[in-house]
């Protein structure tokens, strides 16, 4: 089996949690305003993205993650987080 | 106008036997009992004087309406709530609908949401899930100031983050509240925190909501998980004396009502639904009843939050309370599930008031010596039991009863037997009792 990119994963997450149209799942999608998320879907968004790549989101960070690419973004770059 | 009559119509059960209402029937009357040690990582915080519990069998919570997303917003009393839940609404013959496929809600086919009811009985749903939070609330600076690789590190058990969803998990009433969203149901919705008792209490007010006329139909029971990641709810009881001592053979341990019994086996926890229906709502439908209820009734004894009053007083009228609501004699008692935990005190008395009423005519036996004892969960799980026992008309053995407390007819083999009527009492820390009456539709 292909080891699933970080996007794929991410993606994963966002179609489970947000249960949104598999075509709105684009980078540049914004979790509030183009995919509905509520401020407790927020939280359940952080909470499964923490649990997927098991490592810590602070409230700071969680901030700023706006977009799916956002979120790809910072997992990427972050230390600690299983990448692979 | 005589009060409606009120059937149960649906039984669903997640208990340390079995997941699933016909295995755990069926373990019931093989005598398959659940017994193992306790978690061996809880030895890292304290040497109880009781080695054993009621072990849960692992489960695939899926198949019962609960997604991976909710689970991490719930506690472990409220996913075996919902699956109780799910199977007696299955049981019970209803379809469910899909409704909101983001919130995983659904609606049930031929339910007025308005005129049903959810009554949950629960001892203390959420400790595990408040244990583990504060877990991380007080484990985490710590971890931080002694650095990685101290030797109190192992010790340091916590969960990834503290759980946005902490209050909502924690809160006793989330079994009821998950239940009444998740098939979308608008009735009365409460929650009994009668210790043992609490299971038994549910049911009855949701019967008598369906006798009053305010429910058409009322999902009843209890819930309960026990097994905190430290094993100190455990320990609680352990040094309340009221767990089994003579753990040397496992599968001997737990022997309520024998001369020899030593305390009670802890559950790692459990659940019990029932559909109870008005009989003109299940005739409607054409919904076939497992058994009646015929009545509720409880008392308060007002003497120890953790002993039996050696009198009885108020259990033996709560007793004749019972029966005179279902307008039976105790002649008519055909069975009696006895509330019988297995502690010295508790038997004792319970087998003298079971002998004083009913004398040595009814089938009496002890559901907690196959399932241990899951406390809120305990008086559903045995009030299941009852009621699948009239359906069957059959009864299941007292395990480990070799030598009876009291002369009385103990079931020591399972097998048929006639039962037109029988009797589920429940006691709780606290002082509260309850019981139930079950008869043959």
């Amino acid at each position: 089996m292909a080891t699933l990119t970080i996007t794929q994963r991410v993606d994963s997450i966002v179609k489970e949690v947000l249960r949104v149209d598999p075509a709105k799942i684009i980078p540049s999608s914004r979790f509030k305003e183009d995919l509905g998320a509520d401020s407790l879907d927020l939280v359940t968004l952080i909470m499964a993205l923490e649990e997927e790549f098991k490592g810590p989101i602070s409230d700071d960070e969680a901030a700023n993650l706006a977009t799916i690419g956002d979120a790809v973004n910072f997992i990427e770059k972050k230390t600690g987080f299983t990448a692979l | 106008m005589s009060p409606t009559r009120v059937f149960v119509t649906g039984i669903g059960v997640a208990a340390p036997m079995a997941i699933g209402t016909d295995p755990f029937w069926r373990a019931c009357l093989d005598g398959a009992a659940a017994v193992g040690p306790i978690p061996a990582h809880w030895l890292d915080y304290h040497h109880p004087s009781s080695t054993l519990w009621a072990p849960l069998p692992e489960f695939d919570f899926l198949q019962y309406n609960v997604n991976r997303i909710e689970r991490m917003q719930i506690d472990m009393a409220t996913v075996l709530g919902l699956c109780a839940c799910k199977q007696a609404i299955d049981n019970a013959g209803f379809f469910i609908r899909a409704k909101d496929d983001k919130k995983n809600t659904f609606s049930v086919d031929g339910l007025t949401a308005s005129r049903c009811g959810v009554f949950v009985g629960t001892g203390m749903a959420g400790i595990a899930s408040f244990a583990f939070n504060q877990a991380f609330h007080c484990f985490s600076p710590i971890k931080e100031r002694l650095g990685v690789g101290s030797p109190a590190e192992p010790l340091l058990r916590m969960p990834a983050r503290f759980n946005p969803f902490a209050v909502s998990q924690i809160m006793p009433n989330a079994t009821a509240a998950a239940i009444g969203i998740k098939y979308s149901l608008t009735g009365p919705n409460n929650t009994f925190a009668n210790a043992c008792a609490a299971g038994t209490v549910a049911i009855g007010n949701g019967f008598r909501a369906i006798r009053s006329g305010r429910c058409d139909l009322a999902i009843t029971g209890g819930a309960e998980y026990l097994a905190d990641e430290f094993g100190g709810v455990f320990r609680g009881f352990d040094l309340a004396k009221t767990l089994v001592r003579d753990c040397g053979i496992p599968e001997k341990a737990n022997r309520p009502f024998d001369k020899n019994r030593s305390g009670f086996l802890f559950a790692e926890g459990g659940a019990a639904m029932l559909i109870l229906e008005s009989k003109e709502h299940a005739d409607s439908r054409g919904a076939v009843p497992i058994a009646e209820v015929a009545a509720f009734a409880e008392s308060f004894d007002a003497y120890s939050m953790m002993a039996l009053d050696p009198g009885a007083g108020p259990i033996k009228a709560m007793i004749r309370d019972a029966l005179d609501e279902a307008g039976l004699t105790p002649a008519h008692i055909d069975y009696v599930n006895a509330h019988a935990t297995g502690t010295q005190i508790n038997d004792e008395i319970e087998a003298r008031v079971i002998d004083e009423i009913f004398g040595k005519k009814p089938s009496v036996n002890a559901t907690k010596s196959l399932v241990g004892h899951a406390i809120g969960a305990s008086g559903a799980i045995e009030s299941a039991v009852t009621a699948l026992s009239i359906r069957d008309q059959a009864v299941h053995a007292c395990k480990n009863l070799d030598d009876p407390v009291r002369d009385l007819n103990f079931v020591t083999s399972p097998g048929q037997r006639e039962i037109r009527a029988a009797l589920k009492n429940s006691f709780a820390f606290g002082g509260h009792n309850a019981a139930l009456v079950f008869v043959r539709p």
